[in-house]
Parts: C-alpha cells; sequence; structure tokens
C-alpha cells in the first residue's frame, strides 16, 4: 500500500467571501461552512472562531480536534464514519497542516472534554497551542446527556468532521507544497535489505472500554470494544481509519487528529529500511473483565510470534484500569520474545506519592512516559474562554471538581482556575508529541 | 529575614557524650554548635536550636516528638534542618522522627544529611529530604553546605530539579517534569528501542518499583457464625450521594445502613445509584445489588450460610483515586470493621 499525503501548510486563518486556499492563507466563508454544520438538525446554536498560537484565549469544554483533509477522488475522509466505506491508506490524501478544526460545547462539557489555553502559562500543556485552529463552538438537543457525566458528543463530534471535509475541498484542486509517501512492500515480499533488519511493530491500544455503543474509538466505523486485536497497514491509521472516541479523562486520549499524525508512526517510517523494518501496526484495544485483557494481550503476542517481529512498541489511550491491558500486553510480547518498550503517561496523584500504573511488572524494563494526569495545575485568567470555563466545575470534567475542602471550586470568580492535568485536552500527547517525562521529586 | 530552626542531638548540641544520651529535648533561643555554621551558610537566620538525646528519641519517641513539637508551637520558621547524621544510626532515626512530624505539623520544608548506610534513610527518605552525607564529622562542612544550598533555593522561590539533579535521596514521588530539551516521547520511544533492540544501555523513564502486596488472609473455616461486612469502590450512595462521594479521584467514602433491607432499591426508586464516573452506569442504576450484592448476601444468611450480614455497607469511587488515598481510606473503614466486630469483608471493585 502506498499513501500520499499532500501538505498544505496553513500560514493564517481569516473569515472572507469564499473558502480558499491561497499563498498559505485559509479563507473561510462563515455561512457556507456553519450550513455544514447545521446539516444535522440536532445542531441547535453554532459559530465558528479562529484562534491562533499566543491569543489569550482559553477553550472549554474541547470534545475533539481534526485535521482537515481532502481525499483525492471523492471518498470520505473517514471511511465507514463520514462516508462509504472503503479503504484508506492506499492512494492520495490533501492535508491542511500546522491546524485543527477544534470542537468545544457551547455550554456542556463531561468527563472526557478538556481545556486549551492558547497562549500563557497553560499553552505548554497541549499540542493545540501550537496549532492555527478553526473552532466549531456549539450546542445541541442531545438533553438526555446534558447532565450526564460520560457524553457520546455525537452530534458535536460528526459535525467537527463535516467542517474539515468542508475545509479540506479548499485544497481539491491544488498542488501541495510538498508530499509524505507512505510505503511498505507486503511483509513476505521485502527485499534483503529489509528483511535482515530487526522487525519491529506498534500496537496500539486505543480506547473502547465502554460496553454501550457510542463512547469508543472506531476502527472504519466499528467500535472497537467489538473487535479482537488485528494487523493493520500504518497508512490506514494515517489515513482516517481510526477516530477518537468520547471516553476516558481527557489527558489521557488520542484525538481524530493524533490518529492522523501519530508520530510514533512517522518515527518508526523514517527508521524503515536503516535501522528497522517496520512490519506495521498490530491494531489491540482495552478492555474491562480480566480475562477480555488477557485475551487481547494473548492474541497480539500470538501475531507478534507469527509475524516474526523482534521488538515492538506498545501504547495504551488511557490509564488506570486499561494499565493492566497495557502491562499485560508488554509483559505477554516480553514472554513471547519480543523486545518491547511502552509509551504511557503515570497516576502518581497530586503529591507524587502513588503507585505510577495499577499494574507494574519487573518485565516492563523499558518505558516512556508522558505525564501524571493528576498533577496540580494553576492557571490566570484569559481574555477570552470560548466554551462555558463553569463547564470545568460543574459537569463532572475528569480533572475539574465544584468543590474541594482545600482548593474549593475548579472555577474562581475572576476567571482564574485550578484543575488536574486530567482534564487538558489530550495533554499527555500519548500519541508521541509529549515533551513531558516524570521524574523523581 | 526568613527564619530556620535546627534539631541537633546530644552530641552536636554541645551537651555531652553517650552518658548523656538520655537527655530530654530542649530548645534554645541561641545558635548552638552546628548551627552556627547552618547560620553563616543559610540566606535565613537560624533562631532556635532544639536539642534532645539520641536515646530519648528512640526510646521515648512519642513523648520526645510532642514535647519539642510543643516548644515549636510559637515559634515563628520557614524552615527546619536535622542533623547531619552521618553515619549515626539511632541519630539519623531521631532527625527523621522529629523531621516527619514538623513537616505533618506546620508544613515547613524539612531538610536533613545521613550517611546512605543509615537506617534513618530508607525509613524517612519518603517524608522529607535526605541528601548523602560522610561516615562521620569530618564531613561536617560539606554535608551542611549541601543542605543549605538546597534550603537557599526554597526559601528565594527558586525552581526546584528533579532529585537526581539536586542529589538527595530519591523518594518514590514522582511528578511531571518538561524537558529542557524538549525531546518529544515519539523519540525518546524509539531511540530506546532500538537501544534495547541492539543491546545497549538504557534508561526507562519508569523504573518499576518494589511492589507493596498484601498477604492473602487465612480462610475463614466456619462462615455460619461470621459476620461479614460489603465494601466496594463502585460507587454506590443514596441517590442523594449524602457524602458527596466525588466521581473520580476520591477521597470521600460513606456508609450506609441496609439493616432490615432484602436487597438494594434502584435509581428509578429514588434509592441507590452510582456515582462512578469510570463504567457504564445503566446496569449499576437499575439493579445496584449488581455492585453490592444485599440481595445474595440475605439469600445466605436465610440459608444460614452465613452468621450476619453487617448492618452497614461502605462505598467510595475507585477511578482514578491514588493508591495513597485508597489505602487512607481502606484503613478507616477496616478500623470500623474491627472495631463492630466484622471478621469478613467482600470487597467489591468495577
Amino acid at each position: 500500500m502506498k499513501l500520499e499525503l499532500g501538505n498544505f501548510y496553513v500560514k493564517d486563518i481569516e473569515f472572507g467571501a469564499k473558502t480558499a486556499f491561497n499563498d498559505g492563507i485559509l479563507t473561510i466563508n462563515k455561512e457556507e461552512a456553519l450550513e455544514v454544520v447545521f446539516k444535522d438538525k440536532h445542531i441547535t446554536e453554532a459559530d465558528l472562531r479562529i484562534v491562533k498560537p499566543g491569543d489569550m484565549v482559553r477553550l472549554v469544554p474541547v470534545k475533539e480536534a481534526i485535521e482537515p483533509r481532502f481525499r483525492v477522488g471523492g471518498g470520505p475522509v473517514f471511511p465507514g464514519v463520514t462516508g462509504k466505506l472503503e479503504q484508506a491508506g492506499d492512494g492520495k490524501t490533501r492535508c491542511l497542516k500546522d491546524m485543527s478544526v477544534l470542537v468545544v460545547g457551547k455550554h456542556w462539557g463531561g468527563f472526557q472534554d478538556g481545556l486549551i489555553d492558547m497562549g500563557g502559562e497553560g499553552a505548554k500543556y497541549t499540542h493545540f497551542s501550537s496549532l492555527k485552529n478553526v473552532v466549531l463552538v456549539a450546542d445541541t438537543d442531545e438533553e438526555f446527556e446534558q447532565r450526564e457525566q460520560q457524553k457520546k458528543n455525537h452530534a458535536l463530534r460528526w459535525a467537527g468532521m463535516r467542517l474539515a471535509e468542508y475545509l479540506g475541498e479548499a485544497v481539491k484542486d491544488l498542488e501541495p507544497e510538498d508530499k509524505d509517501t507512505y510505503e511498505l512492500d507486503p511483509l513476505t515480499k521485502r527485499d534483503d535489505k529489509e528483511s535482515e533488519l530487526p522487525n519491529v511493530a506498534l500496537v496500539m491500544q486505543p480506547q473502547s472500554q465502554m460496553e454501550e455503543k457510542g463512547y469508543n474509538d472506531l476502527n472504519y466505523g466499528w467500535d472497537t470494544n467489538s473487535m479482537l486485536p488485528t494487523l493493520m497497514h500504518p497508512n490506514e491509521i494515517l489515513d482516517g481509519a481510526m477516530i477518537s472516541g468520547s471516553f476516558m479523562p481527557c489527558s489521557s486520549k488520542w484525538s481524530t487528529y493524533d490518529f492522523q499524525n501519530f508520530p510514533l508512526i512517522t518515527r518508526l517510517y523514517e527508521e524503515h529500511g536503516k535501522t528497522i523494518n517496520f512490519v506495521g501496526v498490530i491494531m489491540s484495544n482495552l478492555n474491562v473483565a480480566l480475562e477480555q485483557k488477557e485475551r487481547s494481550a494473548q492474541f497480539v503476542a500470538q501475531m507478534a510470534k507469527s509475524l516474526g517481529v523482534d521488538a515492538a512498541v506498545v501504547t495504551e489511550e488511557g490509564y488506570g484500569n486499561p494499565d493492566a491491558d497495557y502491562i499485560g500486553c508488554l509483559v505477554a510480547l516480553e514472554d513471547a520474545g519480543v523486545k518491547t518498550v511502552g509509551v504511557s503517561n503515570e497516576a502518581t496523584g497530586r503529591d507524587g506519592g502513588s503507585q505510577p500504573l495499577v499494574t507494574l511488572d519487573p518485565k516492563a524494563d523499558a518505558l516512556v512516559s508522558t505525564g501524571n494526569v493528576s498533577e496540580l495545575i494553576k492557571l490566570a485568567p484569559m481574555d477570552e474562554v470560548i466554551g462555558e470555563l463553569e463547564a470545568l466545575a460543574r459537569d463532572g470534567l475528569s480533572g475539574g471538581w465544584e468543590d474541594d475542602e482545600v482548593l474549593g471550586s475548579s472555577v474562581k470568580e475572576d476567571g482564574s482556575i485550578v484543575m488536574e492535568n486530567n482534564a487538558m485536552f489530550c495533554g499527555d500527547q500519548i500519541a508521541g508529541w509529549s515533551p513531558k517525562t516524570m521524574k523523581e521529586f | 529575614m526568613k527564619k530556620a530552626v535546627v534539631y541537633l542531638n546530644q552530641f552536636f548540641g554541645q551537651i555531652g557524650g553517650e552518658d548523656v544520651a538520655d537527655h530530654a529535648p530542649e530548645i534554645r533561643e541561641e545558635k548552638v554548635g552546628a548551627a552556627m555554621l547552618y547560620n553563616q551558610l543559610l540566606d535565613a537566620e537560624v533562631t532556635h536550636t532544639v536539642i534532645c538525646g539520641d536515646n530519648f528519641m528512640g526510646s521515648r519517641t512519642e513523648e520526645a516528638v510532642e514535647t519539642i513539637l510543643g516548644f515549636l508551637k510559637d515559634v515563628d520558621f520557614d524552615i527546619f534542618f536535622a542533623g547531619p547524621a552521618f553515619q549515626a544510626g539511632r541519630y539519623g532515626m531521631a532527625c527523621g522522627e522529629i523531621g516527619k512530624a514538623v513537616k505533618e505539623e506546620f508544613d515547613v520544608p524539612v531538610i536533613s544529611s545521613m550517611n546512605i548506610e543509615n537506617p534513618g534513610v530508607e525509613v524517612f527518605k519518603k517524608d522529607i529530604y535526605i541528601f548523602p552525607g560522610g561516615h562521620s564529622a569530618a564531613k561536617m562542612r560539606d554535608d551542611v553546605k549541601k543542605v543549605t544550598d538546597f534550603g537557599n533555593k526554597i526559601l528565594n522561590g527558586e525552581k526546584l530539579l528533579p532529585a537526581e539533579k539536586e542529589g538527595y535521596y530519591q523518594r518514590g514521588i514522582r511528578h511531571q517534569y518538561f524537558l529542557e530539551d524538549e525531546t518529544p516521547a515519539y523519540e525518546r520511544a524509539i531511540d530506546m528501542l532500538l537501544k534495547k533492540i541492539n543491546g545497549e544501555e538504557f534508561e526507562s523513564e519508569l523504573p518499576i518499583p518494589e511492589l507493596d502486596l498484601v498477604e492473602i488472609a487465612p480462610a475463614i473455616e466456619d462462615l455460619s457464625e461470621t459476620t461479614i461486612a460489603l465494601v466496594t469502590s463502585g460507587g454506590i450512595v443514596p441517590v442523594e450521594n449524602p457524602d458527596k462521594i466525588q466521581s473520580a479521584s476520591a477521597t470521600r467514602w460513606g456508609k450506609y445502613d441496609i439493616s432490615g433491607m432484602d436487597k438494594l432499591e434502584n435509581r428509578d426508586s429514588d434509592k441507590f445509584k452510582t456515582i462512578h464516573a469510570g463504567y457504564d452506569p445503566a446496569a449499576a442504576d437499575a439493579d445496584p445489588n449488581v455492585v453490592v450484592p444485599v440481595d445474595a448476601m440475605r439469600k445466605y444468611e436465610e440459608e444460614g450460610r452465613i452468621g450476619k450480614l453487617h448492618d452497614y455497607f461502605y462505598s467510595t469511587v475507585g477511578t482514578g483515586t491514588t493508591q495513597k488515598e485508597a489505602a487512607r481510606m481502606g484503613k478507616e473503614i477496616a478500623q470500623e470493621l474491627q472495631d463492630a466486630n466484622v471478621q469478613a469483608v467482600i470487597l467489591t471493585s468495577t
């Protein structure tokens, strides 16, 4: 399979008469873009905003981030989700780089939603403060979940994907500034040079722990809870096969933007043919019951053995209960003779004194840590809030609270906040961007 | 100017040697012995010296600690130093005991220095900052310099670096840290993998700590005489959540009367529901007994298979809850159960 991602580097975004991309400037016809958003009758209110790195703007509750793209030939950017099911990862896709579409609730947030500061001290906590963003801030008539802590955020997430596809059409007929080509020969038909290098796989554990449909990450539209580990071509992940779900404390999540740009994959591609032979991605999942966890780990280890994998990187979208899947998978691989490295965050508590992962095993001897979910973060008021600041305290965001004996509410009258890292939007950047590690203090 | 208090034993507090090791605690509003060196090196004034015999602290610990905390109640101080204790075991333990108590009572930074062989290191490194020190008093100046350099950083509000950079013994306290060179995780991961593949040395960012395993208790032979309690981390509470237990990262637990109940009535009947945010609540809200099985326990009670179901069940929320908070809540609940003469517990998690 050969994927050609054509890059259009967005230097600025503005509203104007016609949606178009010219000389690095993305112009958006707001009215037309909102029509796309309102195609779903469940969207009751919507507005678009533009935010850039350094803007003193706070976004909350943030639900999703998506890179706008256009699939050459006109197929859906997210096959099986925004259009018919077709093969991703084999063809040409055009990408608006250095930007994302951010989806923000106008009022209601939930356990899975997060916060982004575009400027000031808080900007360092998320990847998305380094991008130019088109912000869809909207409300829906999904009253059944307005007061629920767990939200599917269906109307808003799908509106975000439609908007990303709409913006992607701006580069439909244009020649990209440059191209990234991702190609792997079939496993059994690789040349001697590649075949002699150590065989390396990436094992991904996307969030799939909700039994009810509508919350989990989707694989070509298929609920990952109903999935056994399977072999995927890395191009599929980079090209819209996986979309983010709406479950898990926010700093531990992979947004759809993260899947589209997964830096662990692109780095393995860089090494392919030089230091390693990149076998592909074993797409596993995260489970609730022990037997499910063990079954998935067994499948992953079996596939690694059958494929002759020598070494693997394992990464989990989550913390707490799924640490058992994460460590279980690392141990199963090590037991199968596969050398592993794990990438995840830790939960050592506000005081840093708690056990970092729910389960530990000495066989997991090479771990990369991307942050502490319960690190306490205090941030000054911002000039502007997009969304509703009160959601952080009121709606049960994983890093916010209404009252605390010592700290009071997460949201102060002057607009300053105190929160756990848990609610930073994809803040632990487990996809691989995290500049954070964990140290002894 | 900021103020410091220094704790010394009978020897370094210039009372005398082993013969006066049971010297009772005293506080002096002056700089005694090593306290003068601290005063020279600190960006703070040492206002008081606390002196206590090592044997007194070792054998009458509670009394010594209480007395010293009493001395300090009316003293205004910003930082507390104990030692250096070098390789002296009793002195090291004393520095740890008083340091930990002062930290807990007054919430000021507490810094000590001990040789790696000193038993005080292992016992107290989690509670206070302890710097590696020399074997004997010949290293007094070096050791005091280390702790006062670090103390000055704290006093001056400077950014504190990880333990490996500052030099104190690692304490098992882990915080997130932005790397100076901003090397992203994906680079670190693949570089680590390549090293592991090539048999080169690599350093895990999470060295696996020793596990804190609780031994399994011996089985109860005869359940028919046993009072059994139900305890859950599944977040089942009366619908109004009277104890305001948090839905994640809980620090609170609740105790709810179930005497006379055949089962737990559900959310629709306005009785019990789950507030746990880490699992799908549908099943537990529809029938809370799936998490806290009062219904099944009553059957066993009827059949005489168990003696009695305890009149209260205990509940908290497990998701995101730190091990430390969980251990504290567990101890508190266990104490109540013991006081109520409960002999066994069924702990349900979700």
